[in-house]
């Protein structure tokens, strides 16, 4: 029978474990031990029976689908013809996907001839005996676990205990996933950065000036000169980010100022929804936006004015990503603001300061760390966005402050070394996880200071 | 010193009464209020109008895709060109060809037929193929069928294209104007709804072009990064929240949790490049990978939000429960965390709406590539919804552009249904303890 | 117990997945060039429209970075079919050797003339290849005749050529990894080189190379990655951009860029047909025997790209601005195709 068959079958007779364990022990010991006195609910015994039916069972399932594939076609390809089977590896294994495109219905390629049918039908027919014996194996298994869990089934058994004990390791086995994904993180891309700073000194990479990693990739090729330098693309990105953070900051921390001081009830409801669609906008549709409307009306303002205007200026970019930013300060900022507490403003007020005065001179000081706190993350969004700048900046490494030129960004250029080019050792390649490791070190520590921050002023008001 | 007088007197230099210095200055500072408040409201235009902008530039840009040009052609499905063996592979083309000739007969020379043959979509050949597939007894008719004009003529018909530019400059000569003219005092040109649009994958001629093979990839893509982060989110913001003992080392499980939700995409993409893609092997361009790394990306969102759930449900209701017998499982399990669902609910549907949106990282693993086929499973090749506007935004096609207007519509609309629903979610569940 | 439940758990995981991998792959995956691109994207859509097969993935890598994918061996996953706008060269045949891949079919497919381009909004370049070399070459002859090589100091094209504009030079082009950028380098830049006298006497061939190919990275030369509509893109919004890439796409966008005259010769698909236009190329794509016979669709799949309603004179593939070659070669090609004749280099 097939693995879909067979799962739903083993998740009814799991169900059918939980029945029939429930029932052993509601009537085990029959009229002379009630209910009352098992030490855990029936349905706990019932969930014991259960699990120790369903996990082990699909453990050896899971387990025999992951490897039968490769046995059988050890097998197959232990009866093929001896010329094919003198192959090498790889022309072997185009065979055998030709076998499997054949054994699934997909469509072959040319002419099916007796010896691959021959191949085909083997496989198959194992196939069909690997799935009977797995069918086999599991169900018997899973009748002996209930058998044998039942036995075990008396009054004195803790089995709620046991249940809760196998559900605390799942999920214990959850969070372990989700620490491990930031472990992977740093290992894979810490690995390949290691691999890339064997070729090029880390000083190089992050003082040297010059940046041209597009390196000949053929040794009778000439390409550029493999410089590894970062610092115009740094620059790049700290101008994209602080234009935007330009746009972003004053922007935000006014709105959310009016919002929670000067605004009534229905504008806050209504305005602040509005603005936090601007934070939902997938990024792509910035950068659409940025590359098709903001960028040419930028160039066809500058050349009106007279200024000699990149067609990818650095301030396309920036202000669209800082338009992007402006809920993230926002609501940020309308946090920390509102939990001031109103007695500072009462006695603000009672002393006659304008709401202006006061919050100027009161609210903003006291929410300022919190605020701060909120920037800081605000600019390691701004410094980890990608889209945007990949679709409205630029691919060359300038060294400049001017907006009105164009620059590339750390982001464009990962994207840029590894759309194309797979191989994993050469320089070019390892640059872009440098620089990953770079973003996301740098990311890293804004966030450790704005979260210290944060947590540090909170303390302040209890 | 103190003047009993009230009134705008003025004082000498050296008896300033306080109240008249506060006076004095209160005009000033009264400005400077009413100056702040403008600000801060001009802030909020500001904002909106950035919004609003957007949202306009591209329904502007997009609106127009919804429509498709069609040219009314008579085709005579002449029984010779159609042999029944291999009707699949016959000369539709020729069909529509000859259908062009018969109605435009005064045209000769090469240049001059093939930029007639060139009002029509190349689609125009598989339409009729599929007729033939479906009726066979078609062959033989003449019937009037609607074909998809090419996308330079439906610019044209748009208003996207300038008639009066000179014609070097133009995509489409005189006499392509002059014929396209003739069709329509026949009546023989219209635009109709775009139904390819939501039928059709990707394709290099923008009229053929449509986003169903996006958007079943963006479905595939989702149902895993759903099915694998919600319970593995769940499970661990119950775990962190309420059985870690509370230590250094949970605390710095926390800082990492927090630190990888604010982790830029495009890292997440170097991951699955590194580990899924090169270590272990899976396929490349497959919504399973996609869906592996959007729940990597998810899982942060989640944890943090059902962490917060699970905080906001008030000591009492888990002391009584306590206090009633209850086992610490018991407890989470029957009191805590139905009461945290609908908060950890909102943070799923806020995840998902992010993942969707998400490029970078499928930029990474390859589903770049140019994929026609709808996606069948989840290791067959396929694109997603933002990285099919990505590369359509690139294409230099004009028709190119209010395709990737409308994608964007498209992709707009699920966002915000999406968070509608978390909005609606939060609100009708919210309890105030 | 806990330690070994964790252990054993983590085995069957590493376990599973290697036997996740085992998905047939019944598609066809081509990679290569962004120049051949737009042509192998059409023949794939109606190779897949007009048969039962799938359609071929394909990604545009560039040629370089094509041949590296395709020469890392034989086996599923492993790419079928490299495009290249250029033609093998033979350490990329030996690598290709050396990594099992023994079997490659060479087909090509027409010709592409290789242009500069600019916006139809400003005036078009007269350049020769002397002036295109003094433009974008790393370092150049000393300027006082000496027989030296100094940094290219040139930053307006009117500097390299008084008869040229007074704009300065800003040129987007193809990386290492695009076949257009080794074609170009050869075709033009060498040319070029070899108007000083003193260079094309040099016996040293890698010195050559190395004066000839080497393109200047201080700015004024950009390399705009594997994406060729990008470049047309970036033209559009900046007039005083010149952009190099394949004729196809200048045919393409005729109503908005105009391309460079180059020795006198302006690049129009009949100039590059009768070879006048002297920047002109063949387009190429290699297939490996050894998936052509196993995964299935290659066989008809390289039928529909040389069928004559596709490569022919009246092919789609011309109105893509594809040059086809002449009837003789045509001919040559399709034979082969259909006997999976070998590639013998030496």
């Amino acid at each position: 029978m097939s693995p879909a068959t067979l799962i739903i079958i083993l998740l009814a007779l799991s169900s059918l474990a939980y029945y029939v364990g429930r029932r052993r022990a509601v009537t085990v010991g029959g009229d002379k031990i009630q209910i009352k006195q098992l030490h855990s609910r029936p349905t706990y015994y019932g969930a014991l029976t259960a699990i120790g039916c369903g996990i082990p069972t699909l453990l050896i399932f899971g387990f025999w689908l992951a490897v039968d594939s490769n046995v059988i076609t050890q097998l197959v390809v232990a009866d093929l013809p001896e010329n094919i089977r003198n192959l090498p590896d790889a022309r072997l294994n185009l065979i055998v996907n030709d076998i499997r495109n054949l054994v699934s219905g997909n469509i072959v390629s040319g002419e099916v001839d007796p010896a691959m049918q021959a191949a085909a039908d083997h496989y198959r027919s194992l196939k069909t005996t690997s799935n009977a014996a797995l069918a086999v194996v599991s169900i018997s298994m899973a009748m002996l676990a209930i058998v044998f869990v039942r036995g075990k089934i008396k009054p004195g058994l803790r089995a709620r205990n046991l249940v809760e004990r196998v559900i605390k390791y799942l999920l214990i086995a959850c969070s372990i996933l989700a620490i491990f994904t930031t472990i992977g993180i740093v290992l894979s891309v810490l690995y390949e950065a290691i691999l890339f700073f064997r070729v090029v000194p880390v000083t190089e990479f992050l003082f040297g000036l010059k940046w041209s990693p597009q390196m000949a990739i053929r040794s009778d090729q000439v390409g550029s000169s493999g410089a590894f330098g970062a610092v115009p693309v740094f620059l790049g990105t700290a101008l994209i980010s602080g234009i935007a953070m330009v746009v972003a900051v004053p922007i935000g921390l006014m709105s959310a100022i009016y919002l929670s001081e000067y605004a009534n009830k229905t504008f806050r409801a209504a305005a602040k929804p509005l603005i936090e669609i601007l934070a939902g906008i997938p990024t792509v549709v910035y950068g659409f936006f940025a590359a098709l409307t903001v960028a040419p009306f930028i160039r066809d303002t500058g050349s009106i004015l007279g200024l000699s205007v990149s067609s990818e200026s650095a301030l396309a970019a920036g202000l669209v990503m800082g338009v992007m930013i402006i809920p993230f300060v926002s609501s940020l900022s309308d946090d920390f603001i509102n939990a001031v507490p109103q007695a500072l403003r009462d006695g603000a007020y009672s002393l006659g300061a304008t709401q202006s005065e006061t919050i100027k001179q009161v609210i903003l000081p006291a929410a300022l760390p919190g605020i701060v706190g909120g920037v800081l993350l605000a600019v390691s969004r701004a410094i980890g966005e990608t889209m945007i700048v990949v679709m409205a900046a630029g691919l060359a490494a300038n060294l400049t402050v001017n907006p009105l030129k164009t620059v590339t960004t750390v982001t464009v250029q990962i994207v840029t070394l590894l759309v194309g080019d797979q191989e994993f050792d050469s320089p070019k390649t390892l640059a872009a996880f440098a620089l990953g490791l770079l973003l996301f070190i740098v990311t890293l520590i804004l966030n450790v200071i704005a979260l210290y921050v944060v947590r540090k002023y909170r303390e302040q008001y209890e | 010193m103190n003047n009993s007088e009230t009134g705008s007197s003025k004082p000498d230099k050296k008896t300033r009464r306080s109240l008249d210095i506060v006076n004095q200055g209160l005009a000033r500072r009264y400005r400077a209020e009413r100056r702040f408040r403008y600000y801060g409201l001009s802030a909020i235009v500001a904002s909106l109008l950035f919004l609003s902008l957007l949202f306009i530039s591209i329904f502007a840009n997009g609106y127009s895709a919804f429509m498709q040009t069609f040219v009314r052609l008579n085709v005579f499905f002449d029984p010779e060109v159609l042999q029944q063996e291999s009707l699949a592979s016959a000369n539709y083309q020729g069909l529509v060809k000859s259908s062009l000739r018969k109605m435009f007969s005064d045209v000769k020379g090469r240049g001059d037929t093939r930029k007639l043959y060139g009002l029509v979509s190349s689609g125009a050949s598989f339409r009729l193929r599929d007729m033939v597939l479906q009726k066979p007894d078609v062959i033989g008719k003449t019937l009037e069928i609607w074909v998809p004009a090419d996308d330079d003529v439906d610019m044209l018909f748009k208003g996207h294209f300038d008639r009066n530019a000179a014609e070097g400059e133009r995509r489409l000569n005189d006499k392509q104007l002059a014929w396209i003219d003739q069709l329509s005092a026949d009546g023989r040109i219209e635009k109709k709804f775009n139904q390819t649009f939501f039928t059709a994958g990707d394709s290099r001629e923008p009229e053929l072009a449509g986003i169903r093979g996006a958007v079943v990839g963006s479905f595939l893509t989702l149902l895993i990064t759903l099915l694998l982060s919600f319970p593995i989110g769940v499970a661990a913001a119950v775990y962190l929240e309420e059985f870690a003992p509370k230590n250094r080392w949970t605390d710095l499980i926390e800082v990492n949790i927090n630190n990888l939700a604010a982790v830029p995409s495009i890292v997440f993409g170097l991951l699955g490049l590194a580990v899924f893609l090169n270590f272990f092997g899976l396929p490349r361009s497959a919504p399973l990978v996609g869906g592996l790394v959007l729940t990597l990306m998810t899982l942060p969102t989640i944890i943090i939000a059902g962490r917060s759930a699970l905080t906001s449900v008030p000591p009492s209701i888990r002391e009584a429960a306590l206090g009633v017998g209850a086992s610490k499982m018991q407890m989470v399990a029957h009191h805590v965390l139905p009461l945290a669902m609908p908060g950890m609910l909102t943070g799923t549907i806020i995840g998902m709406a992010r993942a969707l949106g998400e490029t970078a990282p499928l930029l990474m693993i390859g589903m770049v590539a140019f994929i026609v086929d709808i996606p069948g499973g989840f290791t067959d090749p396929s694109t997603a919804l933002p990285v099919q506007i990505f590369l359509w935004a690139d294409s230099p096609e004009r028709a190119f552009v209010e395709k990737t207007s409308a994608a964007i519509m498209v992709l707009l609309a699920f966002l915000i249904v999406m968070n509608a629903a978390a909005v609606i979610l939060r609100k009708r569940f919210e309890r105030r303890w | 117990m806990r330690k070994t439940i964790f252990v054993l758990v983590t085995v069957l995981f590493m376990i599973a997945s290697f036997g996740l991998a085992n998905a047939a792959r019944d598609y066809i995956n081509i990679v290569g060039s962004s120049t051949v691109y737009p042509f192998a994207t059409v023949v794939a859509e109606q190779f897949g429209k007009s048969t039962s097969y799938k359609t071929p993935k394909i990604e545009s890598t560039g040629s370089g970075g094509g041949f590296k994918l395709f020469c890392a061996g034989v086996g599923v996953e492993h790419p079928d079919i490299t495009n290249a706008s250029r033609a093998i060269k033979k350490s990329e045949f030996d690598t290709c050797v050396a990594n099992g891949v023994k079997e490659i079919v060479e087909v090509k497919i027409g010709y592409d003339g290789i242009v500069l381009a600019n916006s139809k909004e400003t005036a078009p370049l007269k350049l020769t290849r002397k002036d295109i070399f003094l433009a974008l070459a790393k370092d150049v002859p000393d300027p006082s005749d000496a027989e030296k090589l100094v940094p290219n100091p040139y930053k307006t094209w009117q500097d390299v050529n008084p008869a040229l504009p007074a704009k300065s030079i800003e040129v987007l082009g193809p990386p290492p990894t695009s076949g257009t950028r080794d074609a170009f380098v050869e075709l033009a830049m060498e040319e070029g080189a070899k108007a000083f006298a003193w260079i094309k006497a040099l016996k040293d061939k890698k010195k050559f190379a190395a004066i000839a190919h080497t393109i200047r990275e201080d700015g004024a030369y950009v390399e705009a990655g594997e994406n060729d509509n990008l470049i047309v893109q970036k033209l559009e919004a900046n007039p005083d951009a010149v952009g190099i890439f394949g004729f196809s796409f200048l045919d393409q966008n005729m109503d908005k860029l105009q391309g460079s005259f180059v020795d006198g010769v302006q690049p129009t698909f009949d100039a590059i047909a009768d070879g006048e236009y002297p920047v002109s190329r063949p387009l190429f794509f290699y297939v490996k025997k050894a998936h052509a016979e196993v995964i299935p669709g290659i066989k008809e799949y390289l039928q529909e790209f040389t069928s004559e309603k596709a490569w022919g004179p009246d092919g789609y593939l011309t109105e893509k601005g594809m040059i086809p070659m002449p009837d003789a070669e045509r001919t040559k090609y399709r034979t082969d195709v259909e006997k999976l004749q070998n590639l013998m280099l030496q």
